[in-house]
């Protein structure tokens, strides 16, 4: 298990940990949280516009919808995030999905993520260690079903130097 | 002899300081190591109930357990505000059909219901749609419907149809329910228009009926 991770799961409880991080091969497998959260904490310029990195894994064999999903009622992966101290935190810019459309029906377009993606956040932070609790609002599907809505908690670690 | 009583001296206090130095440093050490021990986390697996894994539940078919069993009743609301039982639909076959606004293969489905509704009225088939929404509203609900343009009944489930239903832990869910008001057919995820239209036969054909009975008994 990487540092970070272990750093993070320190911070967010024992009882998470492996539910809702990991190293970024988890698996499925009677899983019931279908995107994984790497933790690794990361290093920025103090004092000026910087990007941290919340990388995220969609595990195999399923998708989520992206940020910008093609229907009003379909709901979007959304990063919410609280205010931390001496973090001046921008809108977080979200990847573009890709299209997916079910076998029996071909012709319905769905824009997605799968597999590794990234929610870029600018910040200006102060120097020193920082830590930015959140959560990831996505709801997950397979080949042929959905699953209901979930929200898997987050901790943004990094340090201004 | 004055003068080496002092070097003596002054020997002995330094031995002392240094002596005292240490055994300071000792004593700070273990108490830094008592300190480290007293905050010292020992990481250990979750169990399956502490964490968001390892439940079984999805990993078996729920409507295997209803197969050859009669429907779970239920009376629930429409999004007009009716109360809609299943057995109102008593001799009749019915697709209970589970569904949901944000469920993509639902919407996909839908349309298909709506058609063979239509194909298959003339032998009493109905189908009743259970939106499985916890957060959504009746008009958001009523408007997807809408938009989708199924006419059949919609109506608002609660925890307790879910569960007599096998949990529904996920979407679509559909289970076919013949005449006699047993389950005939459940199946989970998206199906073919085929093989809907193939189980709607199955409860369109099965199961005892005075309307379609020819001939008497």
């Amino acid at each position: 298990m990487r540092l970070g991770v272990l750093a993070a799961g320190l911070m967010l409880g024992v009882g998470t940990l492996t539910a809702q991080m990991g190293n970024m091969n988890g698996n499925a497998e009677k899983a019931k949280s279908y995107v994984i959260y790497d933790a690794e904490p990361q290093i920025v310029p103090a004092g000026k516009r910087s990007i941290v990195e919340m990388r995220f894994r969609v595990v195999d064999g399923f998708h989520v919808n992206s940020h910008t999903p093609k229907s009003e009622l379909l709901i979007p992966t959304k990063v919410d995030l609280q205010p931390a101290a001496g973090v001046k935190a921008e809108t977080a810019v979200y990847p573009a999905g890709t299209a997916y459309s079910f076998s029996f029906s071909p012709n319905d377009k769905l824009d997605v993520y799968a597999g590794d993606f990234t929610v870029k956040l600018p910040v200006v932070a102060k120097a020193g260690q920082h830590e930015i609790d959140g959560t990831l609002r996505y709801q997950a599907c397979d080949h042929a079903a959905c699953y209901p809505p979930r929200s898997l908690p987050i901790q943004v670690v990094f340090t201004a130097k | 002899m004055k003068r080496n009583a002092l070097v003596l001296g002054v020997m002995i206090v330094g031995i002392s300081l240094m002596l005292w130095a240490g055994w300071h440093n000792l004593r700070e050490r273990h108490i830094a190591m008592q300190k480290a021990e007293a905050n010292h986390v020992v990481l250990t697996p979750a169990q399956p109930s502490q964490s968001a894994q390892g439940d079984d539940s999805e990993d078996v078919d729920p409507g295997a357990k209803l197969r050859g069993k009669t429907a779970p009743a239920f009376t629930l609301s429409t999004v007009d505000g009716k109360q809609v039982s299943l057995a109102d639909y008593k001799g009749r076959p019915v697709l209970v059909n589970f569904w949901a606004t944000w469920c993509a293969p639902c919407k996909i489905e839908m349309p298909w219901f709506e058609e063979l509704r239509k194909q298959y009225a003339g032998q009493g088939f109905e189908i009743l749609g259970i939106t499985a929404d916890v957060d959504a509203g009746k008009d958001v609900i009523a408007k997807s419907a809408q938009k989708i343009g199924v006419t059949y009944p919609i109506l608002l489930s609660t925890d307790k149809v879910q569960d007599a239903y096998g949990g529904v832990e996920y979407l679509p869910m559909s289970f076919y329910v013949d005449r006699d008001g047993k389950v005939v057919e459940a199946t989970t995820g998206l199906s073919s228009k085929n093989e809907i239209e193939a189980n709607i036969k199955k409860i369109v054909a099965s199961g005892s009926t005075t309307a379609d009975v020819k001939g008497g008994e």
